[in-house]
């Protein structure tokens, strides 16, 4: 293969940042204080968040399934841990913020673990099983707070909400969120566990004769899913200094979108961290270009609609692309062998 | 060459024993890097039932593909209803009244049998589907053959034989063919069910229609069949009247001369290694029974058989895919039971799968990474890869098997079958296992890639390990085995050894036909 075709496909494969930087420029140029360093800091603390989820919902397409219940984890999470230690069992070790912080990761990674073993080992489908466990988890949480806690203990909020002078002000969210998309980068990439994890995706059966424990690698994108919106859950009440039941309200369908635009397939097999990471960032900096140009609040979500549309459109074109260039290629080397002769 | 448009269309289905059906001339088909057929005629009249016959790849496949429409044939002409076309789209030959079954019964599984059995042509009134007028006929066509089928039930719930059944009764009475092709869709049927289908048969050839049936046993052929063509080699060998042959007659012009003109295998030496494998009276119920044999290191062993014979069943239960129900299994002379094939995998048995993308593939991966996905505990240090070491032996690999491509970074599914075929042994060989299991590993592949495939087996995979191939046909294992073990239902009838291989002679044992 000519390396001047391996820069077009390598470009082609990350157009996510392509596009984003494409983006960065136009809005540098047209929307007002767009590029400035505190408002970068503010889009980048604005992603963290959604972000998260970004990488759950990512996580688990890539193994070809999907889950639906990543923003009511997202609440109840944190939900349920903050109202064990303030009002069931107050002053008991549940109140240690350390304590707490462990286990809103562990209820994340349970409900997970619920829905893998639902989906993986019962047989059910990935849709209805995460749609009921979503309600389930919304209701209970609505039941169980009814009006929001406030204020959290300080180390609790500390990641959703504390911010380092010494970097210009960078939140530490920011800080989190690179440090778990680095963490997945190199365990999707360099472990054998995420190429298990991805051959899954790619094709269940197949991996299986391989000789892959593909039930445990379904199971185990679901716990990831669960502890990542968990962290999102951390981040939300952090940022907010205290927890209510309308936390993350919506937000699963937007994670599906940044995954798409990261380039995640739905049919699973395919997706890369930073891809995710370059989907959510994108998703962010539209809506914040949006807030700065005055666009009224209620176009904003019409707006975020018809960017994913685009994508998916690009992608298309992407997909096309890359077949043509690798089809001339095969073309350009088959003259060769003609003439050879 | 069309007809006078004058001539009155034929309503399909009409009754005019004796008269042609279908008449194809000169057929040729060439596929890249193969001739598939090579000037083929067939005449297939109405009111006779019309066999064809052939070992595996002697064309019956494409040749059927022609008859229905499926395959574009390169050159020649196809007459049916008093018109010749160069070629025939399938929503010609259906306009033509000819219709086909396949072995694999494709059926809506969640909707009822009559309704499956109406698809597409369903009764109505008024622009609604008559639904009683159709569970009404639905009713009378199994009744009128015997089965013991409710025409309400859910269609799902059949067996694999009764849904054959109900397909073939869908294509001959209520797409009411003209010509019906039934491409080895006695494979699925049980022996009553094989009954059903006889009568069927039977019936339609009284009615005057033509049918053509394709099949790899000879007896069946020989019991329901006026004539039969036979095919080798893609080219028509001959036609004959049923009565006028016998099982040997027919069994040696489907064999020919029996003569390979080029071998792979270079030497005929026995293997040399000691016992690595012994299997002893493994049995899954209905699949296959007793089955008791013994692999030695450097040993290919052939498992010969037709299809349903279990001789895949055979192989998936060592490699723990479909454990057996009984018998004993020894690897090295401990005594294992797979229940997994990550178990297999670890203990040195690798599987290759027969359905390549089914099973054998991960198609969005690049090759480098379907080769090392077997491997990759042993590239790893506590559980991370260590990159270099992986694409020094995926690129190992890669020119041991000699795959097509620009590069390693190709993903799979932009490669061809035979190039598929070599990424799938591939990636076996460099997990470097003990006992290869090897389930049809020329299947679809054209010749030269077969030819590399079974050179691979020979000089570069057998080595110190034992290897166990099954093929449809005789020859591949013929060229390259030490043993052959003919299956016959599901039972071990012959292991005949690499100085006694005769092709004729083993091509009766798959039969059955004993000695």
């Amino acid at each position: 293969m000519s390396n001047d075709l391996k820069i077009k496909l390598t470009l082609l494969d990350n157009i996510i940042w392509i596009m984003l930087l494409f983006f960065f420029a136009v809005c540098a140029a047209f929307v007002p204080a767009f590029a400035s360093w505190n408002n970068i800091v503010n889009i980048l603390y604005h992603t963290t968040i959604m972000s998260m989820l970004v990488l759950a919902q990512g996580f688990v397409l890539m193994s070809g399934k999907f889950d639906l219940s990543i923003d009511a984890i997202l609440a109840f999470a944190p939900g349920l841990v903050i109202l064990a230690g303030t009002k069931w069992l107050p002053g008991t070790i549940l109140s240690n913020p350390f304590v707490a912080i462990a286990l809103t990761l562990a209820v994340g990674a349970l409900l997970g673990l619920f829905n893998g073993v639902c989906v993986s080992r019962l047989g059910m489908n990935a849709f209805m099983q995460t749609l009921s466990v979503s309600i389930i988890l919304r209701g209970l949480t609505l039941f169980l707070i009814p009006l929001a806690i406030f204020p959290l203990d300080p180390v609790y909020s500390f990641i959703g909400k504390a911010r380092f002078a010494a970097v210009g002000n960078m939140p530490a969210a920011v800080f989190v969120t690179f440090g778990v998309y680095l963490f997945f980068h190199i365990v999707l990439k360099h472990t054998v566990f995420g190429r298990n994890y991805l051959a899954t995706g790619g094709n269940e059966r197949a991996s299986y004769v391989a000789g892959i424990d593909t039930r445990r690698m379904i199971v185990m994108g679901f716990v990831i899913a669960g502890a990542l919106s968990a962290v999102a859950g951390l981040l939300t009440a952090g940022r907010q200094d205290s927890v209510s039941n309308t936390m993350g309200s919506g937000m699963t369908m937007l994670a599906f979108a940044g995954a798409l635009l990261g380039g995640t397939s739905m049919s699973g097999g395919k997706g890369s961290s930073f891809g995710m990471l370059g989907g959510a960032i994108l998703l962010g900096m539209f809506s914040n270009a949006l807030n700065l140009l005055g666009v009224q609040v209620t176009l904003v979500h019409a707006a975020q609609g018809t960017l994913i549309f685009l994508a998916i459109l690009i992608d298309r074109f992407r997909i096309q692309l890359r077949g043509a260039l690798l089809r001339k290629e095969q073309l350009k080397k088959l003259h060769h062998a003609g003439g050879a002769h | 060459m069309t007809a006078p448009a004058t001539e009155t269309m034929n309503t399909p289905g009409a009754g005019r024993a004796g008269e042609s059906a279908l008449r194809l001339r000169g057929i040729t088909k060439i596929y890249p890097g193969t001739v598939a057929l090579e000037d083929v005629a067939l005449d297939v009249r109405y009111g006779e039932v019309h066999g064809l016959m052939g070992k595996n790849g002697a064309g019956k496949s494409t040749l059927v593909g022609v008859l229905a429409g499926l395959i574009e044939p390169t050159s020649g002409t196809i007459a049916v209803g008093g018109r010749d076309y160069p070629r025939l789209t399938r929503m010609q030959a259906k306009r033509e009244g000819i219709a086909i079954v396949t072995q694999e019964p494709e059926i809506i599984l969640d909707i009822t049998v009559a309704e499956n059995l109406f698809l597409g042509d369903f009764p109505t009134r008024g622009g609604f589907v008559d639904r009683p007028e159709m569970f009404e006929r639905a009713r009378e066509l199994l009744d009128r053959f015997g089965l013991d089928i409710g025409a309400e039930f859910r269609a799902g719930d059949l067996s694999l034989s009764e849904r054959q059944l109900l397909l073939i009764i869908k294509a001959c009475y209520v797409e009411d063919a003209s010509v019906v092709i039934l491409d080895e869709s006695s494979a699925p049927l049980t022996r009553k069910d094989a009954q059903i289908l006889r009568r069927i048969v039977g019936d339609l050839r009284d009615a005057g229609k033509a049918i053509v049936v394709i099949s790899h046993s000879v007896d069946e052929l020989l019991d329901v069949c006026d004539r039969l063509t036979v095919l080798r080699d893609g080219r028509t060998i001959a036609t004959r009247r049923a009565s006028d042959l016998d099982r040997r007659t027919l069994s040696e012009l489907i064999v020919g001369d029996g003569f390979t003109a080029c071998r792979t295998r270079s030497d005929e030496s026995a293997p040399p290694g000691g016992e690595l494998l012994a299997v002893e009276n493994l049995t899954r119920w209905g699949a296959f029974e007793g089955v008791s044999f013994t692999l030695r290191r450097g040993e290919i062993l052939g498992i010969a058989g037709l299809r349903g014979s279990g001789r895949t069943e055979i192989l998936k239960a060592i490699a723990g895919i479909e454990p057996a129900d009984a018998g004993t299994i020894e690897l090295r002379g401990r005594a294992c039971a797979f229940r997994r094939p990550s178990e297999a995998l670890k203990e040195g048995v690798a599987y290759l799968p027969e359905e390549r993308e089914a099973e054998g593939l991960i198609g969005i991966f690049s090759i480098r990474d379907n080769l090392i996905l077997n491997s990759l505990a042993q590239f790893a240090r506590s559980g991370f890869i260590r990159g270099g070491e992986c694409d020094r032996r995926a690129a190992e690999t890669f020119g041991a098997v000699q795959i097509r491509a620009f590069s390693l970074e190709q993903a799979v599914e932009e490669l061809s079958g035979g190039n598929r075929q070599k990424v799938v042994i591939g990636r076996i060989m460099t997990a470097g296992p003990d006992v290869y299991l090897l389930d049809e590993p020329t299947r679809g592949v054209d010749i030269g890639a077969k030819k590399g495939i079974l050179s691979l087996i020979c000089e570069k995979i057998r080595g110190n390990a034992g290897v166990i191939i099954t093929s449809p046909g005789l020859d591949d294992l013929i060229d390259i085995c030490d043993r052959i073990l003919v299956l016959c239902g599901g039972r071990i009838a012959k292991s005949v050894a690499r100085a006694d291989f005769d092709e004729k002679a083993l091509f009766m044992d798959i039969q059955g036909f004993g000695q």
